[in-house]
């Protein structure tokens, strides 16, 4: 919202700060001023000028030169000049020999194409004050030569952007914005006259009548029909007949471009005026295009459509609201106009409209036409339903001041559904029971007055509560302050929020436990920052084909989905940063993933851990290198983050041909595991990339992947035990087993730990080889067994035994057998 | 039983091996190794040939024995020569101790996770647990619970992304304190912290995911002044003691008041100055609105309490002086790396 300093202190004489310091009250009022905008600033120096002829330059086609009055009384001087609208007896602002524009440049004295030129004549944008066109800024008639252009055109002002929060509507406007600031108050408050108006009002507005009726009323020849009164509650209009459409007066001009209007003609700026002034959005109709003089406030119906004042055409849906007259529509309500019943320099007759719409519909319908206008905008919010009559009456003062005309005898006033004000009880414990501290019944009164509420003391009430108050809410605050906690608030906000104190008091602690997922995902991020990982973070979108829950208004095709896996996010990560030239990529994520559930359903969320693993097991030395991650660091990174999870979940290889079950079809088949839960469900799955599988380099090492599904709910806690200290010496025996390539390690493995009798403690794989030369499809395993008995030191018999035990029931039920020995 | 060759042979072998080993040797204990290996009394290599010296021819045992003798007093005084050698140069001498030492990779957590880290360590000294909630959410939760109608422009101002279906995903983390509030009873003193979606294209300083932490205290007697008093504390446990801060009025549908908090931080310039930076804008705070515990069953009358959510991506730019909010998705390991200094 833009508000123009002069305006602000006409209305609110007794706002007297500067600039800077208003703004700074407004930011602790709750609206922080984004800029303050000085109008003139950097063009002290330009003055107006009239141009008193124009030649053809004689070197350039494009060029004139002119003869300027710059007001000095010193005759004129000549400027050359390369504007297509510069004409004799025209005014533009002139920046002499010496003076400095607001972009820096100085002007001097110059030579162009041979021919003197002794100043500049300026445009809009030469000057700063907007995009302007090509040509010049024509400045009205009567404006003396050599006058100060700051001041010939009200530049002598500040404007302050306000950020205005989408509940307080009332601010939209120069009058909201000066209630806030006034010391005095709504009370303080008062109307600008109009330059040229006799103060006190114009006689002929006093003089109009009320031609009231409910969905419908006529008078002065205008009828009106609310057909839809859940969409419109009220509907004023007045006729001014006889107009003259021109531009407007240089003060209303200057006024609205002091706040970045744009100024159209002087019917059409005197309802952005009242919009401007009073936060109450007007629209004025050329009278002689609404057929027979009535306005019928209706449903748009199925296939009719628009030309709106953008030039637009548009399709109306049966949900919007439309101001129509007998043959069909003429503006789309609360939000823009239509072409044909616009306002135009051949317009005598005007029909001017002040309406209470419904906020929710006027948003949908902004909404589905993707048209915001300065109306719309105060609409959805909701206006001002009392402020109605005045705002109407002064822009037909206005009308008249600048465009002629007479008024018509009756505002024609449709008023299905009588505006009542609020009426809000507030206690004084309630009070200060919220803020924490106590407040008088004065002192809330004293703070709520000026905000324009009636504040009276219910003195039957005051004993028990601490006292109370009825609080009567006019029409410009009836949207937000409709409860007791709306005008605590503004106890609050009036009183300062910097003064209230910041004592810290004794608290009681929450019911809520800590969710156990926080935790394990503290765990899994140490573990892995441990093990040589970063964490990544990516969105969780996802193209097509990588989850099957869409969004409706996605950002972009690429992220039309939710990720049903944090994997492939994460590989593209990995060809990002091998793309540039990153060569050891160890990344991690912990993130939500999406699945689609039934009709109407959440879809179910699950919280994962993914890793890619890419480059030098360890950074490089001079010592020698250990080479790239491989497929055992996998591995058993795996088992670590699976000791993680809840007890009992293991890490197991994927049966050739059988696919990774987590849908990591980037796998590579051969080479991949599945973690089971305790339970043996499947709940991660890891492996190799598949070459060709991502985008690489062709220098890229082998890629290792990663994805486990985190425990829903609760993580164990790992049920630490102490177990004592062994206190009895263990023994080793080394085993070197052939085992054939047809049968697993593991099995092997299995079949020692469960022979090995109860003193086995420990089995470790320390070597795998082929001898050169040996039995094919063989390998020689060596195998160490640690054995130890909790309470005796182990005789060499005991061990022997064991060992004798292992060795037969590997050859039982394996057919493993140790190396160099006869099957 | 032996491999090798003739008995000669083994001790020709065994004393070229043991000069290399004292040749080798960089300390006095690797010289004490040698020695026993090769010298020791019972299992010493020498003294195992000497005891296989009846199984020799005996002509060939004299000098076997002769040549063992010669073997023993060589390996001695290289032993001795060696060790003076020790005595003379000092311990350090015998490396480069200039060469890089080996390294593990390092690994970090995410800025982000950093810094929700060490907000969520300071609120749970006063007194806060964790809570979660679902990314994807119901209308009811994402506003209409937090008393923001569907049709008001609030609920259009952070634009959101819609589910097919009519879900969407939570525009904030505040339907964790809906979620909250219908499954617990108070006191209540949670933080939320959580990925958070809007409808905002990239740049500098938006994304259309970011993480949010969200903060809900409940309870009987909780008032504005509780709010402040947390909040500053809170500021200045993370950003020093020095921070002033300050509440701006401002307006969410599910809090009332509501106020938009800013720090202004003290730090100490290059010439050792202290200097305040501008007010920071950092999270926006308020009172419960009675509606939104309406919305959960609790009586308003009876409860009162305060809300905050703030943008811990956003305090990692001003915390660590990052340009560009687009660099916390590129997951650019130089750019993890400098985090990770743990």
């Amino acid at each position: 919202m833009n508000v123009s300093l002069r305006w602000l202190r006409e209305i609110a004489p007794d706002v007297a700060d500067r600039p800077e310091v208003l703004a700074d009250r407004l930011a602790a009022l709750g609206f922080p001023v984004e800029e303050l905008h000085s109008l003139g600033s950097g063009l002290d120096d330009i003055v107006v000028a009239r141009v008193e002829a124009v030649r053809p330059h004689p070197n350039a086609d494009r060029l004139r030169l002119c003869e300027v009055d710059a007001g000095t009384g010193a005759g004129t001087v000549q400027v050359v000049c390369g504007a297509d609208n510069v004409a004799a007896g025209g005014r533009y602002p002139f920046a002499p020999v010496g003076a400095t524009l607001p972009g820096g440049m100085r002007i001097g004295k110059a030579r162009l194409r041979g021919e003197v030129s002794e100043g500049m004549l300026c445009s809009e944008s030469e000057l700063g004050l907007g995009p302007g066109h090509a040509g010049l800024l024509e400045l009205p008639e009567g404006l003396a030569p050599g006058r100060r252009f700051v001041e010939a055109l009200a530049l002598d002002d500040v404007r302050m952007s306000v950020e205005v929060t989408s509940n307080r509507p009332d601010l939209l406007s120069q009058v909201g914005i000066a209630r806030e600031l006034s010391p005095g108050g709504h009370a303080a408050l008062r109307l600008p006259d109009f330059p040229g108006v006799e103060p006190g009002g114009d006689p002929r507005i006093e003089a109009i009548d009320r031609a009231a009726g409910s969905e419908r009323a006529e008078g002065d020849g205008i009828t009106v029909r609310i057909e839809d009164p859940d969409l419109c509650a009220r509907y004023l209009a007045l006729a001014v007949r006889g107009v003259q459409v021109g531009p407007s007066p240089e003060w209303l001009q200057a006024r609205l471009r002091a706040v970045g209007a744009r100024p159209i003609n002087n019917v059409v700026d005197a309802t952005n005026y009242v919009l401007l002034e009073l936060g109450q959005p007007l629209h004025a109709f050329d009278l002689a295009k609404v057929r027979e003089e009535t306005v019928v406030v209706r449903r748009a119906r199925d296939g009719e459509s628009i030309r709106t004042l953008d030039g637009v055409h548009r399709r109306l849906t049966p949900g919007m609201l439309a101001i129509c007259d007998p043959s069909g529509p003429m503006a789309v309500a609360g939000v823009m106009g239509g072409e044909d019943s616009e306002v135009s320099e051949q317009t005598s007759d005007v029909l001017l409209e002040c309406a209470l719409f419904t906020p929710g519909p006027i948003r949908a319908t902004r909404k589905e036409l993707g048209l915001s206008t300065d109306a719309s905008y105060r609409f959805e919010r909701g206006v001002d339903p009392e402020g109605m009559v005045s705002a109407l009456l002064r822009a037909a003062a206005l009308i008249l001041a600048t465009a002629g005309g007479t008024v018509g005898g009756a505002i024609v006033d449709a008023n299905p559904a009588p505006f009542t004000r609020t009426q809000v009880r507030l206690r004084r414990d309630r009070v200060g029971k919220v803020l924490g501290i106590p407040f008088t019944l004065e002192e809330i009164s004293d703070l709520l007055l000026p905000l324009g509420l009636q504040v009276e003391v219910d003195e039957a009430a005051i004993d028990g509560e601490g006292g109370t108050l009825e609080v009567e809410v006019p029409g410009f605050r009836s949207r937000d302050l409709t409860r007791e906690v709306d005008l605590i608030e503004e106890v609050a906000r009036r009183h300062g929020f910097d003064r209230f104190p910041e004592t810290l008091g004794a608290f009681r602690p929450g019911t809520v436990p800590d969710h156990p997922l926080f935790h394990l995902e503290a765990e899994l991020r140490s573990e892995l920052a441990a093990w040589g990982a970063f964490e990544a973070q990516t969105p969780a979108f996802a193209p097509e084909g990588e989850g099957d829950v869409e969004l409706l208004n996605p950002i972009s095709a690429e992220e039309g989905f939710l990720r049903a896996r944090l994997l492939p996010g994460l590989v593209r990560r990995l060809e990002y940063n091998l793309a540039r030239g990153n060569r050891n990529v160890r990344l991690f994520e912990i993130g939500t993933v999406f699945a689609a559930r039934g009709e109407g359903e959440l879809p179910t969320e699950e919280t994962r851990l993914a890793a890619v693993l890419h480059g030098e097991r360890e950074p490089p030395h001079w010592t020698g290198s250990t080479g790239a991650i491989d497929l055992w660091d996998l591995k058993g990174l795996m088992e670590r983050l699976a000791r993680r999870l809840p007890e009992g979940a293991q890490v197991i290889p994927v049966p050739q041909g059988s696919d990774d079950g987590l849908g990591v079809g980037e796998l590579d088949p051969g080479r991949c595991f599945r973690i089971l839960s305790g339970e043996g469900e499947l709940v991660g799955a890891g492996g190799r990339l598949r070459d060709g599988a991502a985008d690489l380099p062709p220098w890229a090492d082998e890629v290792f992947l990663i994805e486990i599904i985190l425990p829903a709910e609760s993580a164990s806690e790992g049920g630490i035990v102490y177990a004592p200290i062994p206190s009895q010496p263990g023994v080793d025996r080394d085993l070197a087993l052939l085992v054939p390539d047809t049968i697993p390690v593991g099995d092997v493995l299995s079949v020692v730990g469960r022979s090995g009798g109860p003193e086995l403690r420990d089995v470790r794989v320390f070597d795998v080889y082929r001898e050169p030369g040996g039995e094919e499809k063989a390998r020689s395993v060596a195998v160490r067994m640690h054995f130890r008995s909790p309470d005796r030191t182990l005789t060499d018999r005991e061990v022997e035994g064991a060992v004798k035990s292992v060795l037969n029931t590997l050859q039982e039920e394996l057919g493993v057998g140790v190396r160099g020995s006869q099957g | 039983m032996s491999q090798g060759g003739t008995p000669l042979e083994e001790l020709r072998e065994l004393e070229s091996q043991a000069m290399d080993a004292v040749r080798s040797a960089r300390s006095e204990r690797d010289l004490e190794g040698v020695r026993i290996d090769f010298l020791g009394r019972k299992d010493g290599r020498l003294s195992r040939i000497l005891k296989r010296l009846g199984e020799f021819p005996p002509e060939e045992r004299p000098r076997v024995g002769a040549e063992a003798n010669r073997v023993k007093t060589l390996l001695r005084e290289a032993l001795e020569a060696r060790s003076a050698g020790f005595a003379q140069e000092g311990p350090v001498q015998s490396e480069d101790l200039t060469l890089p030492g080996r390294e593990r990779w390092i690994g970090g957590v995410h800025p982000v996770t950093r810094v929700i880290d060490e907000l969520v360590a300071i609120f749970r000294g006063l007194g806060f647990t964790l809570a979660r909630g679902p990314e994807a959410e119901t209308e009811w939760y994402n506003f209409e619970a937090l008393n923001t109608p569907l049709d008001h422009p609030a609920a259009d101002e952070q634009d959101t992304l819609y589910l097919k279906g009519g879900h969407l995903l939570r525009s904030h983390t505040s339907p964790v304190q809906i979620r909250v509030m219908q499954a617990y009873k108070p006191p209540i003193r949670i933080l939320a912290p959580g990925m958070v979606y809007r409808r905002d294209s990239y740049d500098a300083t938006h994304t259309p995911a970011f993480a949010q932490l969200e903060g809900l205290v409940v309870d009987e007697g909780i008032s504005f002044v509780d709010l402040k008093a947390t909040l500053g504390e809170f500021a200045r446990r993370y950003w020093g003691p020095g921070t002033q801060i300050r509440f701006r009025p401002s307006f969410f549908p599910f809090t009332e008041p509501s106020a938009e908090v800013d720090v202004k931080r003290i730090h100490t310039d290059a010439e050792g100055r202290e200097r305040e930076s501008d007010w920071i804008e950092i999270m926006g705070a308020g009172m419960v609105d009675p509606a939104v515990f309406e919305a959960c069953g609790l009586d308003p009358e009876r409860y009162t309490g305060f809300a905050f959510g703030m943008g811990p991506g956003r305090i990692g730019l001003l915390k660590y002086g990052i340009p560009d909010l687009r660099l916390f998705f590129e997951n650019d390991v130089r750019f993890l790396r400098q985090f990770a200094r743990t």
